[in-house]
């Protein structure tokens, strides 16, 4: 009864509402919208991490994080992997490596690369490398001299695919160790500095170039889904003795993300506010006139013997109606809009370099989180509430006298 | 000289499926310097009446002449130049622009007509002395009384030296005393400076001031009769 | 004033409670923009400040293609003459030259592939930040030889302190072997691992040496006594370089085309700033349309009486405009202040966005950064909220005119 009449009232002037109404779905759509790009790209930018060979979860001898050479490997893989079998959900993935500092050369050129032993037929289930080969082949699980490099590294080296590129390290007795590799394959990554930085070799031509017998440096693990990798990674550090192994989450070993995603929950909720605010004015303003308008029909209720709370309610209901409305609204169109999107993301690739600078991806998907809704809508509709106090306080306030006055 | 002439004029309003015939008909020329009244009973029509002979409305069909102006061949903007130089309007209530003060409202014409700011002052203070608000140029309209705010439309009405005021009911909401001195004014003026008025009323006190009473029923003009002045 | 003036000011006036919460709307928008304009700005010069100083300066002469290959073979041939020119180029602030080669660096246990770079210590120290970011030990001097400056995170990978001794292994620039043993004389940091990881500083004179350069450097890096001069200064230079390099084998890259990635993360920001403003201005400008909407509704039969006065159309909206545009400049204005205020509070005492000190750090930024007021700031927030406020004060201006006084005087 009190909502049908809250409803009837809020169309007595059609355009007034209308306009205001544009000003709550316009920012209802803006806070859903925007803030599910800005996840997207906090999300890009750790899900690239991630896929750029951190995995989720990361286990490697202790003391390998603070030193990476390979006098600090795992020298019994087969106990871990034995742990992680037993462990790890089904559907997550996991890859041992090898992973060590080395300089590739050839006749023209030498620079700093990573080199990388893996596993080429878990590695593709772990990391980005598994569908990134452009030209060439991947690597076959015993490749002895099969190098895969990156784009812009060929480009760096004017080489190409089948020429020899030779890597440079340490081996596990500190004597310079080095091996000739074929190039097979070249690889594209989502940056460039992934491009120049990694070089995959097979885990055998690794581990026999290095001396290392059957040691890895590292495992890493491709969950489901991020969130899960906490409460995994504390299942692993019970069945791994912590004098021997450390077990990292993502979360620890790409500090970057998460302050990215930590200064996007402050940001996204600061623009929900600000938002806010900016149509908050409009509530105020539209719900004063149209009380104003009321003053004779208040006074009226009041002189029939209505209490001022019922006044105050009513005036609340009104605009209960018109944040509802807006809300579905502008809900409805920021899902649509985000699903429109969603396929194809935003296209950056124009400011590709800029992207790459921040460390992050030329497409944006933008990527909707339950909290943010929850949190755009609530703020809206508490503080739109909270604001119509104003209005509603006034029209209780009116006295019969003065509203008969009123003209 | 006729300084309006009506012929066979009629108006009629559609409001959904529901026709309305305002004016049916109506034919009449009025004499500069007359002092007319326009009498009927409610819905006779006298509103729309003079607001065709002001230009606030077009007529469907026939003719109407004002000051040698053909008003049903003219655009808008045409029209809203005649309002301003040669039509005075005084209407029932709500005349006066609020915001500004009495002696602001009756400047305001002479602004629009482009006349010199100290002439224009000079003159409004002149026809509010003349109408008897010597001492409240600078009230509001809010802060005048019904009767006080009348005479400020009817000082308004007439400074801008038109051919003719019209005055729709300019009296239904004031008292009858208020109301007769208001009409004592428009006759002053229409006696000392010599313009038309023609003026819409239900009051039989009013149209004893007229020298000329116009009787309209069902938009049509039933009586026409000169009285002894 | 005039009585239009007059009008508009009154007419505002006639409901405070909406007039006020349309200012405060309006300058609740403008506040926002200038202080997030100000900041914007003021963040992008700390960044290229930041970035010039740290490394690329604001210019560079180098041979042509060797910033995309880095080949060490792609040499600039004769820096003494190209500094000799340089010294003649007005806003030309300090100058340096550099040489850079690929080396296998090792110590007792470890070895790591670096860039050695080779710098003038007294010049580099007036282009670059590198000699205050030392942390241990000291900074080079120009009568050093065989000393380095090295990484903290390369130090530590290569289990080195200041005093120790490093091989370096690399190839020269005629093809032979470079080797040589340096001693470590001071271990820097700047807090981005991109350098400290990676970076070997020896003094220039002694890595041409090695390396055998014959003189040759890499790079000759500039830096401008403004951001604004770098392009008059590489007009310059690029002229002047034409008489000393008849072959046209080099060439002047300027810090946007040294650094893409950093312009174009600021055109980045901007746009994506740029599109969160319009979308708040919007907001805004429904939420007080309705203020001005409502002048229609309830001044209906006023505007009757101003047409009957004989008011033309284009007049009255005229006067609704003049209306609107006081009530929207009074609101900005308001803005302006405020807004100013504001960012000059911070502008002086800097803000600090707590857990991002880490991250800024990687890119070479200061913890606190300060919003930089400036005319272009308030002139783009000001104007973005008049032009679209108004825009929305145009609706009902035009709207008046489709109003007939018969209807207009019949509304009550
Ligand atoms: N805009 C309109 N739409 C529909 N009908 C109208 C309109 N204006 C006037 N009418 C009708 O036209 C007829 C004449 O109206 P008008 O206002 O001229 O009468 P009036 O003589 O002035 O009456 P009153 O003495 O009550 O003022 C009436 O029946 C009225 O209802
Ligand atoms: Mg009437």
């Amino acid at each position: 009864m009190f909502f049908q009449l809250g409803w009837r009232n809020i169309w007595r002037n059609r355009r007034r509402t209308l306009v205001i109404l544009t000003a709550v779905v316009i920012g209802v759509w803006s806070m859903i919208f925007l803030s599910s790009l800005m996840r997207g790209v906090a999300d890009q930018f750790v899900s690239n991490g991630i896929k750029t060979l951190t995995g989720h979860i990361q286990v490697h001898h202790t003391g390998y994080r603070e030193d990476p050479v390979v006098e600090n490997s795992i020298k019994n893989p087969a106990g871990v992997e034995a742990v992680l079998t037993a462990v790890l959900p089904p559907e997550a993935q996991w890859a041992p490596r090898v992973r060590v500092n080395a300089v590739a050369s050839n006749a023209r050129h030498s620079t700093g690369i990573t080199m990388v032993g893996i596993d080429p037929s878990r590695e593709a289930g772990v990391s980005f490398i598994g569908e990134a080969i452009t030209e060439g082949r991947y690597l076959k699980s015993d490749d002895p001299y099969g190098i895969v490099v990156g784009k812009a590294l060929v480009k760096k080296f004017e080489t190409k695919v089948g020429r020899k590129l030779v890597l440079m390290s340490q081996d596990t007795e500190g004597e310079t160790a080095s091996r000739a590799f074929r190039i097979v394959g070249v690889y594209r990554a989502e940056m460039q500095a992934t491009e120049k930085q990694f070089a995959f070799v097979s885990m055998p031509a690794a581990q026999q170039m290095l001396n290392l017998s059957h040691g890895i440096s590292e495992v890493a693990v491709l969950l489901a889904e991020h969130g899960q990798a906490m409460q995994v990674a504390n299942t692993l550090r019970a069945e791994l003795s912590a004098d021997e192994y450390e077990v990292n989450t993502w979360q620890e070993l790409l500090p970057m993300g998460s302050a990215i995603m930590k200064i996007y929950d402050w940001f996204i909720f600061i623009w929900f506010l600000v938002v806010f605010i900016a149509m908050g004015f409009g509530i105020v303003n539209t719900t004063l006139m149209a009380v104003f308008e009321r003053v004779r029909e208040f006074g009226l209720l009041k002189a029939l013997g209505m209490k001022p709370w019922w006044i105050v309610k009513e005036v609340l209901i009104e605009s209960f109606c018109l944040l509802i409305l807006g809300m579905v609204i502008g809900n409805a169109a920021g899902f649509v809009s985000v699903l429109a999107i969603s396929r194809t993301g935003i296209d950056l690739s124009a400011l590709a370099a800029g992207m790459e600078y921040w460390g992050m991806s030329r497409v944006i998907y933008p990527h909707i989180l339950g909290q943010d809704v929850m949190m755009a809508n609530l703020v809206v509709f508490i503080l739109g509430l909270v604001v119509s106090l104003y209005p509603a306080i006034k029209a209780s306030r009116f006295t019969p006298v003065e509203a008969l006055a009123h003209t | 000289m006729d300084i309006v002439k009506c012929t066979k004029v009629t108006k009629t309003y559609r409001q959904d499926t529901v026709v309305v015939r305002a004016l049916s008909g109506a034919s009449l020329s009025i004499q500069e310097g007359g002092f007319v009244a326009i009498a009927g009973p409610s819905g006779s029509g006298k509103t729309t009446l003079l607001n065709i002979i002001g230009g606030l409305d077009y007529a469907d069909s026939g003719r109407v002449v004002v000051d040698g102006n053909v008003l049903t061949d003219m655009s808008q903007s045409a029209l809203a130049h005649l309002r301003l130089h040669k039509v005075g309007f005084v209407f029932q209530a709500y005349n006066l622009i609020p915001v500004l003060s009495a002696l602001e409202n009756v400047e305001f014409v002479m602004l629009l007509q482009g006349v010199p700011p100290a002439e224009r002052r000079e003159r409004a203070k002149a026809i509010l002395d003349d109408v008897g608000l010597g001492g409240m140029y600078d009230r509001r309209p809010a802060e005048l009384s019904g009767g006080q705010q009348q005479r400020v439309a009817v000082a308004r009405s007439i400074v801008s030296n038109p051919s003719i005021v019209l005055a729709d009911e300019p009296t239904a909401n004031l008292d009858s005393k208020t109301g007769a001195s208001l009409l004592e004014i428009m006759q002053e003026m229409n006696e000392k400076k010599g313009v038309t008025f023609i003026f819409s009323t239900h009051d039989k006190m009013v149209m004893d001031y007229a020298r000329r009473l116009i009787y309209l029923r069902d938009g049509r003009i039933v009586e026409d009769k000169i009285r002894n002045g | 004033m005039s009585i239009d003036l007059k009008m508009a000011w009154r007419n505002i006036w006639r409901h405070p409670r909406r007039a006020i919460l349309t200012m405060a709307a309006i300058a609740f928008a403008t506040v926002l923009l200038v202080f997030m304009l100000s900041w914007q700005f003021g963040s992008y010069d700390t960044m290229i400040n930041a970035a010039v100083k740290v490394h690329t300066g604001h210019l560079q002469v180098q041979a042509a293609g060797y910033h995309e290959q880095q080949n060490m073979h792609l040499v600039v041939p004769d820096p003494v003459s190209v500094s000799r020119l340089l010294d003649d180029i007005p806003d030309v602030a300090a100058h340096t030259a550099r040489a850079t080669a690929f080396s296998l660096v090792s110590s007792h246990e470890r070895t790591y592939g670096v860039a050695v770079r080779g710098i003038d210590p007294t010049k580099e120290a007036q282009v670059t930040t590198v000699g205050q970011v030392i942390r241990q030990g000291k900074y080079l001097s120009d009568d050093d030889a065989a000393q380095a400056l090295v990484g903290g995170l390369l130090a530590k990978n290569l289990r080195v302190g200041v005093g120790d001794e490093l091989v370096l292994l690399g190839q020269g620039r005629d093809g032979s072997i470079a080797a040589t043993v340096v001693q470590v004389a001071g271990i820097f940091s700047y807090g981005q691992d991109e350098l400290d990881r990676n970076v070997i500083y020896i003094p220039l004179p002694y890595f041409q040496e090695v390396y055998s350069m014959q003189g040759a450097v890499h790079e000759v890096v500039v830096l401008g006594t403004s951001l604004e001069a770098v392009p008059r200064i590489k007009r310059s230079v690029s002229a002047e370089l034409k008489t000393i390099d008849k072959k046209n084998k080099l060439v002047v890259l300027d810090w946007m085309e040294l650094m893409p990635g950093l312009i174009q993360s600021i055109q980045m920001d901007l746009i994506s700033g740029f599109i969160m403003y319009l979308i708040l201005i919007i907001v805004v400008a429904f939420s007080i349309l309705n203020t001005f909407l409502m002048v229609i509704f309830e001044r209906t039969r006023e505007f009757g009486v101003f047409m009957a006065l004989g008011t033309t159309p284009g007049r009255l909206t005229r006067l609704l405009l003049l209306e609107s545009t006081t009530l929207t400049l009074l609101g900005t204005a308001m803005g302006i202040v405020a807004g100013s205020l504001v960012t000059w509070y911070f502008q002086v005492h800097g803000i600090v966005i707590s857990g991002t000190s880490e991250m800024l750090q990687q890119y070479g930024l200061p913890e606190r950064m300060y919003p930089q007021l400036s005319t272009l700031s308030i002139a783009v927030g000001a104007g973005l909220v008049l032009a679209i406020t108004l825009a929305a004060a145009l609706y009902p201006a035009l709207k008046v005119r489709r109003l007939r006084p018969v209807e207009a005087m019949r509304a009550v």
